[in-house]
């Protein structure tokens, strides 16, 4: 009887203990996570219209949540993530893409991401903005858990945001050979 | 070389043997993947493959992820559907090894435009009042980063009011430049060759300019109204600008809010005493007139 209790105790506690665990892994897996995705954003040369800096940080914090959760919606297929962040073409190009991947099985993964971004134009009335940016990551494709490749990629992406309701929305992120 | 040693051609003959034995099943070695040097977005496209037997050919790309079972030595088909986006691909080949490299797709040409018109509603003869701004895209919503020029144009009333041809830069186009001098609709237009793009920019008067009052004394008070209101080009001020009128006399002062109507605005002060009384809209002041006390 009393192992018994001592059993349940012990129950107890490695239960209590798995959900501090798990409360305490979430957040550090979140944080790990975001900082996954470093974002440099040089705005010096928007033109015409100079960037105020409640926009700059908007925009890095905006841009920074976009790659994060496109990156977890291609890793995961699920289009999900990709709710907020994104919007016109680009949302349904992406949305493709998963349902592509779904239906192969496939998936890709970034991690160790670097974006050095500079702002090239801000529309006159601050409507558009154009980003350049030169994206360093690692890529793994997978075919399943199988890895087809895991490289080390450079890419230059010309990016269009816009502003929404409370933040700004990736219009378009189109890779290109060079700026 | 004039001979041959005979244990090296003996090797040889040996490694080739066995390349012909094994490339009757697998490839000898993985293969240099020869992708497209300059694929364009909704074109077909073809990789070649060397060898024989059977192997795994998956497409990874923006819209695209695909695996399909590929016969070596045959060409494999990239079918349009499948490069409809412009951007990075990763073509990868699997038989014993895996063998991957990677392509561009650029966008093809120019099929639309966004073009973003700034104010909707604007005073007439303000300096830098109307701005414009236009990205080119292809069929599929691809950004057309090649340069291209982008042809601005003003019109009312079918006739031009501006225009201007500007090369994109960063795959935009942008005008700034001042509203036109007369109210009314005017089209701001686009072109890429044939294909124009319209939107409407509302010109309205600017603010009232020679505001001019008349009044008299009647038996409900003093009746004032203004001369017909226009702006400092002679357009006529819409109506439901407001006029303030102010009245200061032996009784203190009063004010009266008045709307325009037909380009005129009416109001009504109940002011016995002799009175002093001045208009203004906006920030612009009018004249003053004196109106004697009521008999």
């Amino acid at each position: 009887m009393r192992r018994t209790i001592v059993n349940l105790k012990s129950a107890s506690v490695a239960a209590i203990l798995s959900v501090a665990g798990l409360l305490l892994c979430c957040p550090l897996h979140s944080y790990a996570a975001d900082n996954a995705v470093q974002v440099e954003l040089d705005v010096k040369k928007a033109a015409p219209r100079a960037v105020e800096d409640l926009t700059e940080r908007s925009i890095l914090r905006d841009y920074r949540f976009a790659w994060l959760t496109m990156s977890r919606a291609l890793e995961f297929n699920s289009p999900d993530f990709l709710e907020g962040a994104f919007a016109g073409d680009v949302k349904g190009m992406l949305t493709q893409t998963v349902a592509s991947q779904q239906r192969s099985h496939l998936s890709r993964r970034y991690s160790d991401q670097s974006h050095r971004v500079e702002a090239v134009f801000y529309a006159p009335e601050g409507d558009v903005m154009e980003l350049h940016d030169t994206a360093e990551y690692q890529l793994q494709l997978l075919d399943g858990d199988k890895a087809l490749i895991n490289e080390h990629v450079v890419v230059h992406y010309v990016v269009l945001m816009t502003p929404a309701a409370d933040r700004w929305v990736v219009r378009q992120l189109q890779a290109v050979p060079r700026f | 070389m004039t001979s041959a040693d005979p244990e090296m051609t003996g090797l040889f003959k040996l490694f080739a043997i066995m390349c012909m034995a094994a490339s009757l099943s697998l490839p000898c070695s993985a293969q240099e993947l020869r992708v497209p040097s300059s694929a364009i977005a909704g074109e077909a496209a073809t990789i070649p493959t060397t060898g024989s037997g059977n192997a795994t050919f998956y497409l990874m790309g923006p819209g695209t992820a695909k695996k399909s079972d590929v016969t070596l030595g045959e060409e494999i088909h990239l079918p349009s559907p499948d490069l409809q986006y412009a951007g990075n691909y990763s073509a990868i080949l699997c038989s014993n090894s895996c063998s991957s490299a990677n392509f561009y797709v650029t966008a093809a040409k120019p099929a639309a435009m966004i073009f973003l018109v700034h104010p909707s509603r604007v005073p007439v003869a303000q300096g830098d009042a109307v701005s414009g701004v236009a990205f080119p895209f292809d069929r599929y919503h691809n950004l057309v980063t090649a340069p291209l020029n982008v042809n601005f144009q003003l019109t009312a009333k079918d006739a031009t009011l501006w225009s201007r041809s500007v090369r994109t830069q960063d795959s935009v186009a942008w005008f700034r430049t001042n509203s036109g001098n007369s109210a009314g609709p005017v089209q701001a237009i686009a072109s890429l060759d044939d294909e124009p793009v319209r939107r409407v920019v509302q010109q309205v008067a600017s603010e009232p300019c020679n505001l001019r009052i008349t009044g008299e004394r009647t038996r409900a008070g003093i009746l004032v109204q203004t001369e017909p209101v226009h702006d400092c080009v002679g357009n006529i001020v819409p109506d439901g600008t407001i006029v303030t009128f102010t009245s200061t006399g032996p009784d203190g002062k009063g004010t009266v809010d008045a709307p325009i109507k037909q380009g005129v605005a009416r109001a009504k002060i109940e002011s016995p005493g002799a009175s002093t009384i001045s208009v203004a809209s906006g920030v612009v002041l009018g004249n003053e007139i004196r109106v004697g006390a009521q008999p």
